[in-house]
């Protein structure tokens, strides 16, 4: 009865066999492929430069000849920390900026879900960023981790606020030098018409030439204008 | 790069003995990145500035509360320019204000960056109303203007004086485009309004000038 018929068996177990095989070869090489392709998506931020001078300047190497590394001042570290910090600040600007924009367009369908894995792993990386800042701010000055982003908030607040500020002060010189040269060729101008009036009536009127300069000093357009200045004065 | 957080990219710095100051080392110098230098000439600067810092303090203060002292100075020297200014000596406002604008300025950076706006904008605004006492209108236009871009709304006389000083000077593309954003900002400032009309005015007298 229990005389189990192997040769007719063997055809339903090979293809089993080979049924199960297929779908392990594939499912390994697809994961493997899967984790490649997230391990090689680009990162979202370029290099933190300011974290790496600051990890730099904490492992400083000894200068030739010297045995012992030179010395790094706890001030500079802590600048490097602060340093670290403010770029930290812009980062995270950045991430809530795009955040709102990437759901929407990631709902839409208008952007590929590796840009969505790429924003989510940056703001991973930013929340620890955060932290081991926070850890190292203690480290140097207990308490420090506190408000170590408040002010690099401020700094970097006060950086956009003074950039702008220089911007729009660097225009003077040129403003200054189109003024110089529009006011000369107003005055050409109405010199000239000065002129054309004065041969019309050259005979009846002889010390007109000091009149123009008066008129020049003021504006080219210096007639509606004067009453407006006076009420401003008084403000 | 260095996307994990347990390595980091190795940069060969050096330091200074005397002035502690950072610098690429010797080797890279030559090709050292433009990024690079200016981020560590970005660190001394802050660097130094943490050296201002009073005796038991190592690292900045949280923002709030402020060193009541630079205020009082910064209000002092406001006040000495209005006073020059109502005297009418206008020359003299003007110094006072710079004065004032250079103490804002070299406020240290982790201060508040709102208190700046609020002291800059004034000392701006009331540099470009002494300025067009000058009749020195690019000056004036461009006080106006910084004074509008440290705060923009609540700021009509700013963005007026502007639009005045680029009357004055016969931009009036310029200054009705200038007005016009000045009214989204400020609403109906009696003001502004007046400009604008003073402005199309213009415009259409130099189109039937031009036209004729």
């Amino acid at each position: 009865m229990f005389d189990v018929n192997w040769r007719g068996l063997l055809l339903p177990l090979a293809y089993l066999a080979v049924l199960v095989g297929t779908f392990m070869t594939f499912s390994t090489v697809y994961r493997k492929r899967k984790a490649m392709q997230s391990a090689n998506l680009a990162p979202w931020f370029g290099p933190h430069l300011q974290r790496n001078i600051y990890l730099s300047l904490l492992h400083m190497e000894p200068e030739e000849g010297s045995e012992k590394a030179p010395k790094v001042p706890d001030s500079v570290i802590r600048a490097a920390l602060l340093r670290r910090a403010v770029e930290d600040i812009h980062r995270i600007i950045q991430i809530r900026t795009a955040k709102a924009a990437c759901s929407s367009l990631l709902q839409r369908g208008s952007v590929g879900d590796d840009l969505w894995q790429r924003f989510q792993r940056a703001e991973k990386e930013m929340e620890e960023e955060l932290r081991d800042v926070v850890m190292e701010a203690n480290a140097l000055v207990p308490g420090w981790g506190q408000i170590i982003f408040q002010s690099a908030n401020e700094i970097a607040a006060n950086k956009a606020l003074r950039d702008r500020l220089e911007e729009i002060e660097a225009q003077t010189e040129r403003d200054k030098e189109w003024w110089e040269k529009r006011r000369a060729s107003i005055k050409r101008e109405f010199m000239k018409e000065l002129d054309e009036e004065s041969s019309e009536k050259a005979q009846v009127k002889a010390g007109s030439e000091d009149e123009p300069v008066l008129v020049d000093t003021d504006t080219p357009s210096a007639t509606p204008s004067g009453a407006s200045k006076k009420k401003k004065g008084k403000k | 790069m260095s996307t994990d957080l347990e390595t980091f990219d190795f940069i060969p710095l050096q330091i200074d003995p005397k002035s502690k100051a950072i610098s690429a080392a010797p080797p890279q110098q030559a090709s050292s990145s433009k990024a690079l230098e200016t981020e560590l000439a970005a660190l001394n600067a802050l660097h130094k500035s943490l050296h201002s810092l009073e005796a038991p303090h190592l690292v900045p203060p949280p923002p709030v509360p402020v060193n009541p002292k630079r205020s009082a100075n910064l209000n002092k020297l406001r006040e000495s320019g209005n006073a020059e200014y109502r005297k009418q000596r206008y020359a003299e406002a003007v110094k006072f204000y710079t004065l004032g604008l250079q103490m804002a300025l070299t406020r240290p950076h982790w201060e508040p960056s709102q208190l700046v706006r609020e002291e800059v904008h004034a000392l701006y605004s009331n540099r470009a109303q002494a300025h067009m006492q000058l009749g020195n209108w690019p000056e004036a236009a461009v006080d106006a203007e910084a004074s509008v871009e440290a705060k923009r709304q609540g700021n009509a006389k700013a963005w007026f004086r502007r639009g005045r000083c680029l009357v004055e000077m016969g931009r009036l593309a310029e200054a009705r485009e200038w007005v016009a954003r000045g009214l989204e900002f400020e609403g109906e400032e009696k003001e502004l309004i007046e400009l604008l009309k003073e402005i199309d005015g213009k415009m259409e007298e130099e189109k039937g000038k031009r036209d004729a």
